[in-house]
């Protein structure tokens, strides 16, 4: 416990340092400092609670035997994330085959949907408060599909380019273009729609 | 506007389109309400997605989370237990053994094909027939051939070996 006290007052990169030279403690440090937001990011993923923890945790381990790798060209915290991304990606993956579906085939599900939406004018998340725009928007990704909802995640919360998207999810720009704008117009339609069932008795 | 037009404002607004195309994009979305309602529509998602990623913490403990990443190190650094079970000489018998059972299998069943056509009467009996006092027949048969020779007494004893007629074999 000495010790855990003793990394807390310790910066990232300190902590890194330590961990590439084999300290467990300072990694140990590591994990606890940023376990919410590489759990967070596999929850808002994979949607399961358990699922989540299990790759986070894996996410873990894959970090701490890389770690040699990492130069510090980013923090730490995005290093992790990333690492964390590609084992949802690849367990989605898993899951779409074991569903007999190919990525690359998959149903767009919008299949031009999303340009019969009306657009919408007034601003649905106007006067919300933080935490519940946070709830409706959580609600909102649930509502997409993994390919919708992992590329407006990677596009708006990771701000990754159109490109690295593609490598990511291993497919084309276009694809990744035609699902975020899709994403982005379901996500709005979703946003009004949780609007009106506030405003209704 | 078409699919291609909404994904070129898509780009445009994500700052993913060249100097030249956005120029282009901008003059366009200027002159179209369609795309400039559109853009907005867009621009508020974004806005809202902004910053507003839920949030979500691990329920477990502090100490009860690391364990278990701590054991999946310690597993994966484990070094590989020694091949004690095998050891190598008994390794290099079992990878010649199976080449070497199958070639004994191969040679025995050549060898009892090979006898079992020594064994068959037909193939290598001849049978003699005395004709009369001077000549004598030789028949031979075979899966395809039946031969036939007829010879001289003389011959057969030896007094005149050179006096053989090819004229006398009968082949069917």
């Amino acid at each position: 416990m000495a010790l855990q006290k003793d990394k807390t007052t310790l910066a990232d990169d300190q902590l890194v340092r330590g961990s590439q030279r084999g300290d467990m403690v300072a990694f140990e440090e590591l994990v606890a400092r940023h376990r919410d937001k590489i759990y967070a990011r596999a929850f808002s993923m994979m949607r399961s609670e358990d699922e989540a923890l299990d790759i986070s945790q894996e996410a873990w381990v894959k970090g701490w035997q890389r770690l040699k790798q990492f130069q510090g060209e980013s923090s730490f915290v995005t290093w992790m994330t990333r690492i964390v991304i590609n084992l949802c990606l690849d367990q989605l993956r898993k899951q779409k085959r074991q569903k007999a579906e190919s990525i690359e085939q998959m149903s767009e599900d919008s299949g031009g949907v999303e340009r019969q939406m009306p657009v919408v004018a007034a601003n649905p998340t106007e006067g919300l408060e933080r935490r519940e725009l946070r709830a409706r928007i959580d609600r909102a990704l649930n509502q997409l599909s993994y390919e919708h909802r992992t590329v407006l995640i990677l596009h708006e919360f990771e701000e990754l380019e159109y490109k690295e998207i593609a490598k990511r999810m291993q497919c084309s720009i276009g694809t990744v273009m035609s699902r975020l704008f899709y994403a982005r117009r379901r996500m709005a339609s979703l946003l009004a729609a949780f609007k009106r069932e506030e405003l209704s008795p | 506007m078409n699919e291609k037009q909404q994904l070129e404002l898509q780009a445009y607004l994500d700052g993913e389109l060249s100097a030249r195309a956005a120029r282009r994009a901008a003059g366009w979305l200027a002159q179209n309400p369609e795309a400039q309602a559109l853009a907005a529509e867009l621009r508020m998602t974004q806005g809202a997605l902004a910053g507003n990623e839920p949030e979500a913490t691990v329920a477990e403990s502090r100490e009860f989370y690391w364990s278990k990443i701590e054991r999946a190190i310690a597993a994966a650094e484990r070094p590989e237990p020694e091949s004690r079970s095998v050891p190598g000489w008994r390794l290099i018998w079992r990878r010649l053994l199976l080449p070497l059972s199958g070639v004994a299998l191969a040679t025995i069943l050549a060898v009892g094909l090979i006898r079992s056509g020594a064994d068959d009467p037909s193939r290598h009996l001849t049978e003699v027939e005395n004709l009369s006092e001077f000549t004598v027949s030789h028949s031979f048969g075979s899966d395809k051939m039946f031969v036939v020779w007829i010879e001289n007494r003389a011959q057969t004893q030896g007094d005149n070996p050179q006096s053989f007629d090819d004229d006398d074999i009968v082949i069917q």
